[in-house]
């Protein structure tokens, strides 16, 4: 009954909203169009987690919530599973992705403009931008499964660009009120 | 047959409340199907040992009143749907399969992007589907 739409579709329009909000609505503060794109998110977290649990029998603890976004919920978003999940057994998760779909066809331009900020944190910060929406659709899913928590994301220490193509590895950390 | 159909969002804040006969009193559904969530939170709470295992989204019946019977279902998202039926006959597998479809209606609607979640659920395609989902449920257990 779904109807599907073509990946470069999502893609685009993720571009364009991180464009938007960042250039156009809220160019002055960065920290509100962050935040903006965060609960767009949410919303939408909120909503996949209603559709994706529908014929799953109930989750008996938070670890086989976690684990549900790790597998089913990440492989119906981005079609692989996370691949390596930590936790610290006082309310924090790391869930690594070694290729995060959403970021692989973002390229490193190494011409550096005014040559005072190296390339590697100017595109760090480019690409911190584009994480704010995935951060807020774990954060909405796992809300609306009964934990409230606290998503951050960032690009792991891994080299940064080869080829011009940045390796898009990046974890996400869940931090909950145990 | 089907008289009313509820769902109860995961604080017992009322999503959607329809009654399919005019013959009996709206408020007494409405009290049948708040008396029902209690007896839902038990269920959840205290799982007993012969049966129903933990995890299952399906309640089952949750108590019979003089006239009625009370079927609940718990989604994932800890929302409650709660069916009041006058049938004597009811299979287990017509309620599943009702539970089945209206979970998948409620999805919809719920995935729509001006809805609000935990304020009431006003989508006319939504009450339709329902409606549709309940006509037929009658049709299926006749057959």
């Amino acid at each position: 009954m779904g109807r599907e739409v073509s990946e470069s579709c999502i893609d685009s329009l993720l571009t364009e909203m991180v464009a938007s909000y960042c250039n156009q609505f809220y160019s002055n503060t960065p920290e509100l169009a962050a935040r903006r794109i965060e609960a767009i998110g949410y919303q939408v977290g909120h909503q996949l987690s209603e559709r994706y649990t529908m014929d799953r029998p109930r989750f008996t603890d938070h670890l086989e919530a976690i684990k549900f976004i790790c597998k089913d919920f990440w492989s119906e978003l981005f079609k692989k599973q996370i691949d390596n999940l930590k936790t610290n057994h006082r309310g924090t998760f790391v869930l690594q992705d070694n290729k995060f779909r959403w970021l692989s066809r973002i390229s490193g331009d190494p011409s550096v403009d005014n040559g005072t900020q190296d390339p590697e944190s100017k595109a760090a910060q480019a690409m911190s931008m584009y994480l704010y929406f995935p951060c807020g659709i774990i954060r909405g899913a796992l809300s609306n499964l009964g934990i409230p928590c606290a998503v951050s994301a960032d690009i792991s220490s891994l080299p940064a660009c080869e080829y011009n193509w940045i390796l898009s590895p990046c974890c996400f950390s869940i931090k909950y009120a145990f | 047959m089907i008289v009313c159909v509820a769902v109860v969002g995961h604080q017992n804040n009322p999503l959607y409340i329809q009654s399919f006969t005019e013959a009996d009193d709206a408020l007494k559904l409405h009290h049948i199907v708040h008396c029902s969530l209690d007896v839902v939170d038990e269920r959840v709470n205290n799982p007993k040992k012969s049966g129903l295992t933990l995890n299952e989204t399906f309640l089952g019946l949750l108590y019979p009143t003089e006239n009625y019977k009370v079927y609940g279902y718990l989604t994932n998202t800890k929302v409650k749907f709660i069916l009041v039926t006058t049938d004597l006959d009811v299979r287990d597998a017509d309620v599943r399969n009702f539970f089945r479809r209206f979970h998948a209606a409620y999805v919809d609607a719920v995935s729509n992007p001006f809805h609000v979640p935990g304020k009431r659920i006003t989508s006319k395609t939504f009450a339709e589907r329902v409606s549709n989902i309940v006509k037929s449920f009658g049709l299926s257990s006749a057959g």
